[in-house]
């Protein structure tokens, strides 16, 4: 077991180092690759009437001039070991996880990603648990009365829900709900949990439905699926044949075999909305992760955007990581393979 | 209605200043109360005065920071040389001494300036102020390694004679620099390479507010600035808020300008620019710091219902919405093509993606109208025909070898809806005359470094025309004309602002008014300038923008100045206190 | 065989083994695809899907001429529609009118039902030519994949991962800000469109890699795999003579399936901005406008997003019905 873990807790590493020199390579050599040089990049992070010689010594105090494995490296290094950056008169140690300072209000990321984590955290547990719990609700009675109307119809939402855009609700919910009639708070509000918790809710009540109503849909049919599956199998004959109620047979039995893909699924599924409700975010002006990003890479801030990619790629991994260590538990075999 | 109250907005407008103090208080609020005269006039102190900043602040650091709004604001922890007057209108465009006795003394023809400060300044932690650490701040300003958004003023016009940084400078005091002098503990004397008769507007900048060596932590020092100003910062989350509370060591004896009201100042930073404008209507804030105008859905809400606009206040700014028409794009290179676009556009579309009226008025040259000695010429019939001349058009095509139109390409910044509309408003009109347009979007970001900006691009890649705007370092001719129409300033590099002017007569002109002292004198030549760039038909003016500022009803002295085309944040109070 | 009148069907639902077993085979004198187009024929709700998905294409196909006899050009302003104070069209319900049917654009008064009919061809050139790029690599990399296992398999799975590990807006995003305006020949929207397509393609391929890798690797266990290898086939006879007529079902549901979130991919792009340029109408880049409009002009939201719905759905409901029909077991 704990070979397995460790096998994973590589792989796991080896993936993010693989994202962030992806990530690297697409702001740094891709530029590159297209003609700009080291100047070109440096002049957008020096005042609006920067002339070439300011522009040329902030290229070289970017580090742009350096080749790009040595910038790379540079990076890495901050993020594992910290980094000295200079502040004019004298230097000064960034802990690691350096994610560099920012080149635009040379403000350090870090402390920006710590900030705009909790955002995004509770964007994606309140959502995530409006959809599981109604997407699997919703799934089991579409399963149980398989053929009904009411079991069409859900599909049919379902199937609606999956084909929505969310910044299509998204808009409509606002201009329906916050402007038109005032129940919820419009978009860009937000209060820390711990500030209220009241207000909070208020403030995510609206994203949290938009975004767990494009989920639920495909768990619904993931459930019903699941369920119609297992609901054939033998051991659902042998309880009923005991003469089990129903309700057991259904939620003990049938249930808890259709959950297990569902779980994994679910994981997944928070792990890649933790570093990408770019689009719920933009929607709603949410001050999370994927607003950071999208404001960042309009300003070309580097740093912020190689931050925010792996805190992302991060989640998701981590995400992995989890769900195939919980299945592991679950399932000796899977260790072998 | 509607009509009434905008003939009343430049009414007030045109002789704004004129009248000061003015109408009543919470009750008394109508549409425009806060242009031109003080609206809410009291002066009780107490209270908290909460602003929000939908984007993020550039710097608190006086040598690093490049908005209005933040030079505005950074007034009220730190004192420079001289400063804009707090009067509402044209008397917030002039200049009065703030750290210094009196304004600069030239001599040596405009190259040296003199200054003498002011006896017993402290800083927060009590020591003195002195001309030394006027002089340090502005050699720190000069490390654009260190500090690189803040203006390149001194580090252009200062005798530099290769001095790069007080971080690099070798002598123990690091006041190295020779440019200055500080004959004594009150005296500052700036040596420049080359005459300029408004001096006082460099000495306006945030970099003379005095900074104390030993408490200079370069690009970190902006977490917590020294204060010489009547607050200072009692706590400071980059990025997210700060709060300035007063500090004790500023003398009002000192200070014959500052009213310095509330106890105490809460910023909001990088808040959702809605939400803004929700809370400031219900209250819950009161000044949006950025001073840019509400946003397009609010502006109709606040328009359209008469208790919210009589809370609102169309302030004019210095910022001018254009397009330059690039004479090294064939068949622009003609000159009477570049005069069949004057022509052809459609004014009043162009002001309507900008907001309409209410967004600002139809420019007809450069100079906005309330920068001091602007002349309002018209030479392409935009008053009588706003919707565009298109048989004026036709003529200048035929005098330009191409009857049936031509095609070229325009540029905007990508990410800005207004400057997207505007293209596509041009692309419409200008059709009309057979002038076919290519629209092309670029990254804002990239907008003057890589390409617009980029003569080389520019001319390569045919941008005929180029969206883009300009706004006023200054309320006065050399603030606002310089950088877009002085041929010197523009940079093989990129980076340019002044995308298409090049003329010699124009060059000569500006170095004439460098060298005068007389400002009548000087106004008439930027007035004239801006006409002279007109009649070569090089930039299309397109709005000169007004901003829908709100003002929450408890909110007291407001008013808009002309030095920074927003309320003035010096003079602003709290009415409710005990809250 | 009951005829999947409701919309669900998931690939496990009906009788999968039946179906897997004879695919390419003759039974009962009807080979595979007769089998399926009978099924797909009863299942009226992806005829549905399909009906629609055929109307699509003629209306991006003709939209010039629907505009010209129900609308006006697209690019066209009507600001004397154009209320000027609130920058939104006069008249009730955003100014639709019989000139107008889905009423106008707030600020420069545009044709909205122009626009979103002109709109059909960029989401459906883009969404399907980007589907057939994902189907090539996809379809290469799992079969290749599940064919040779071994540290193949392992690599491929493993580049599959990191792609599914990234933040594919947020990469897409910064890949089409860092490609300049000129580059490989292409300016402008020609640029834009191959830089769209090849952005989301590259980015979709492994949903479809790993489901053919699943594929090709139970395959490669059966009996006919085993024959022809036996009588001394090689790799790409196998691949191309066996496997791949074997794989051509699941291929073609997914990659029906892999259009609508495409046609979304595409409009999340263009709603963050980094769409198809100007004037150019994309559905994506009219909500993008909307966005600062919502709380005044609800028409500009509800028209464009309203197509997205109808096209996703369409194709949803046709890929349903598709995978009901020739039942691959796949997920």
């Amino acid at each position: 077991m704990t070979a397995y873990i460790i096998r994973r807790l590589i792989a796991a590493v080896l993936l993010l180092l693989v994202v962030s020199v992806a990530t690297f390579a697409i702001f740094f050599l891709v530029p590159r690759l297209a003609g700009a040089s080291a100047e070109d990049l440096a002049s957008r992070y020096t005042g609006k009437t920067a002339n070439a010689e300011q522009v040329r010594v902030m290229a070289e105090k970017l580090g742009f001039t350096d080749p790009l494995p040595v910038q790379y490296g540079r990076f890495a290094k901050g993020l594992v070991l910290g980094a000295d950056y200079s502040t004019g008169p004298t230097t000064e140690h960034c802990p690691a996880p350096c994610f560099g300072y920012s080149f635009i209000t040379q403000n350090p990321v870090w402390p920006d990603l710590l900030d705009r984590m909790p955002v995004t955290l509770s964007l994606a547990a309140g959502a995530g648990v409006l959809w599981l719990v109604g997407g699997v609700a919703t799934g089991v009675l579409s399963a149980v009365r398989k053929g009904s109307v009411f079991d069409r119809a859900a599909m049919g939402v379902a199937l609606a829900g999956v084909s929505l855009p969310i910044f299509f609700t998204g808009l409509l919910a606002l201009s329906l709900f916050s402007y038109k009639l005032g129940w919820t708070e419009p978009g860009g509000s937000y209060t820390p949990l711990t500030e209220s918790p009241l207000a909070w809710a208020r403030a995510l009540l609206l994203p949290w439905v938009t975004l767990a109503l494009l989920y639920a849909a495909g768990y619904a049919r993931l459930t019903r699926a699941g369920m119609l599956e297992t609901m054939n199998e033998d051991y659902i004959r042998t309880a009923r044949a005991k003469g089990l109620p129903e309700r057991t047979v259904v939620l003990k039995h049938g249930l808890r075999a259709a959950l297990t893909p569902i779980i994994t699924i679910f994981g997944l599924d928070v792990g890649l909305l933790i570093g990408g409700a770019v689009l719920t975010e933009s929607t709603f002006s949410l001050p999370g992760l994927g607003k950071y990003a999208i404001d960042a890479i309009t300003n070309n801030d580097l740093p912020k955007v190689l931050g925010v990619t792996l805190v992302a790629a991060f989640f998701v991994v981590i995400a992995n990581l989890v769900v195939d260590i919980l299945y592991a538990v679950v399932d000796p075999r899977v260790r072998l393979s | 209605m509607i009509a009434t109250d905008a003939t009343l907005a430049l009414v007030l407008g045109a002789c704004g200043g004129t009248t000061t103090g003015g109408r009543g208080t919470g009750t008394g609020a109508t549409y425009n109360a806060g242009v031109g005269q003080v609206y809410n006039p009291s002066t009780t102190k107490g209270g908290t005065l909460r602003f929000a900043n939908a984007g993020d602040w550039d710097s608190l650091d006086p040598a690093d920071t490049y908005y209005a709004y933040s030079w505005n604001f950074i007034r009220l922890y730190g004192r420079q040389l001289v400063m804009f007057a707090p009067e509402p209108g044209a008397a917030g465009a002039k200049l009065v001494p703030d750290l210094a006795e009196t304004l600069g003394v030239p001599s040596n023809d405009s190259k040296t300036w003199t200054y003498k400060i002011r006896k017993g300044m402290r800083f927060e932690d009590g020591s003195t102020v002195t001309s030394k650490d006027v002089k340090y701040a502005v050699e720190r300003s000069l490390d654009k390694q260190t500090f690189p958004n803040g203006p390149t003023y001194f580090n252009d016009f200062l005798d530099l004679r290769g001095y790069t940084s007080p971080y690099q400078d070798p002598t123990p005091d690091k006041l190295g620099l020779k440019a200055i002098e500080t004959p004594d503990d009150s005296t500052i004397v700036f040596h420049l390479a080359k005459p300029f008769s408004g001096f006082d507007y460099f000495a306006q900048l945030p970099a003379t507010i005095p900074v104390p060596r030993a408490k200079d932590t370069g690009t970190k020092y902006k977490q917590h600035v020294v204060s010489t100003g009547p607050y200072k910062f009692e706590s400071n989350e980059l990025g997210k808020k700060f709060t300035l509370v007063r500090n004790d060591q500023w003398n009002p004896a000192t200070d014959p300008i500052r009213t310095a009201l509330p106890d105490r100042i809460e910023v909001t930073i990088g808040a959702n620019a809605d939400d803004i404008d929700n809370r400031l209507i219900s209250g819950n804030l009161d000044v949006d710091v950025a001073g840019t105008g509400v946003q397009p859905a609010t502006q109709g809400r606040i328009l359209s219902d008469p208790n919210l606009k009589k809370n609102a206040d169309a302030a004019a700014t210095t910022r001018l919405w254009y397009t330059s028409i690039n004479p090294d794009v064939a068949p622009l290179d003609n000159i009477h093509c570049r005069k069949a676009v004057e022509y052809a556009a459609d004014h009043t579309a162009y002001q309507r993606a900008y907001g309409g009226p209410a967004g600002g008025d139809i420019a007809t040259n450069l100079l906005p109208p309330l920068i001091p000695g602007a002349k309002q010429v018209d030479l392409y019939n935009f008053g009588s025909k706003p919707g565009g001349d298109a048989d004026s058009a036709r003529q200048e095509l035929q005098q330009c070898g191409q009857p049936s139109g031509f095609a070229t390409n325009m540029s905007y910044r990508a990410e800005r809806p207004k400057e997207k509309a505007t293209a596509e408003a041009m692309q419409q009109a200008l059709a009309k005359v057979g002038i076919r347009l290519t629209l092309k979007p670029f990254p804002q970001g990239d907008y003057f470094k890589l390409y617009a900006g980029k003569p080389d691009f520019a001319k390569n890649n045919k941008l005929g025309l180029m969206t883009t705007g300009w706004s006023a370092d200054w309320p006065d001719g050399f603030g606002f004309l310089q950088q877009i129409v002085d041929s010197r300033v523009i940079r093989a590099s990129g980076g340019n602002t002044n995308l298409s002017v090049k003329i010699p007569e124009v060059d000569h002109l500006i170095d004439q008014a460098l060298l005068t002292t007389d400002t009548n004198a000087r106004e008439q030549i930027w007035a004239q300038i801006d006409k002279r760039v007109m009649e070569e038909a090089v930039a299309l003016p397109g709005v000169w923008a007004k901003t829908l500022l709100y003002r929450p009803p408890t909110l007291t002295n407001v008013f808009v100045t002309n030095g920074f085309g927003m309320y003035d944040y010096l003079t602003l109070g709290v009415q409710n206190v005990q809250k | 065989m009951t005829a999947p009148l409701d919309v669900s069907g998931l690939a496990t639902e009906a009788h999968p083994e039946a179906a897997l077993a004879g695919m390419g085979r003759v039974i009962q004198g009807r080979s595979l695809g007769q089998i399926a187009w009978l099924r797909l024929r009863r299942d009226r709700v992806a005829m549905a899907g399909a009906a629609v998905i055929i109307l699509l294409t003629l209306v991006a196909i003709f939209a010039p001429f629907i505009v010209k006899v129900l609308g006006h050009p697209p690019n066209e302003f009507h600001q004397d529609l154009i209320d000027p104070t609130l920058q939104t069209p006069k008249g009730r319900f955003g100014g639709i009118s019989g000139h107008f049917l889905f009423g106008l654009e707030p600020l420069n008064g545009r044709d909205l039902f122009s626009r979103v009919l002109s709109g059909a061809w960029i989401s459906l050139l883009i969404a399907t030519l980007a589907t057939m790029l994902s189907m090539v690599i996809g379809t290469v990399a799992g079969v290749v994949a599940g064919y040779f296992g071994g540290w193949v398999d392992a690599l491929v799975s493993r580049t599959m991962d990191v792609f599914l590990a990234f933040p594919l807006l947020v990469f897409s995003i910064a890949l089409v800000g860092v490609v300049p305006d000129h580059a490989f020949g292409l300016s402008g929207n020609g640029l834009r469109i191959a830089l769209l397509i090849l952005i989301i393609g590259f980015f979709s391929w492994p949903y479809i890699g790993r489901i053919i890798r699943g594929q090709t690797l139970s395959l490669r266990e059966r009996e006919f795999v085993d024959a022809a290898r036996g009588l001394g086939a090689r790799g790409p006879y196998i691949i191309f003579r066996e496997l791949l007529p074997n794989l051509m079902a699941p291929i073609l549901v997914y990659s029906t399936l892999l259009i609508p979130t495409n046609i979304l991919f595409e409009a999340a792009l263009s709603f963050l901005g980094v769409g198809v340029g100007p004037p150019t109408p994309t559905w994506g880049g009219m909500l993008s406008e909307a966005v600062r409009w919502y709380t005044v002009a609800p028409n500009f939201v509800i028209f464009p997003g309203l197509a997205i719905f109808v096209t996703v759905l369409a194709f949803n409901l046709f890929g349903d019905g598709l995978r009901d029909a020739l039942d691959p077991r796949g997920r």
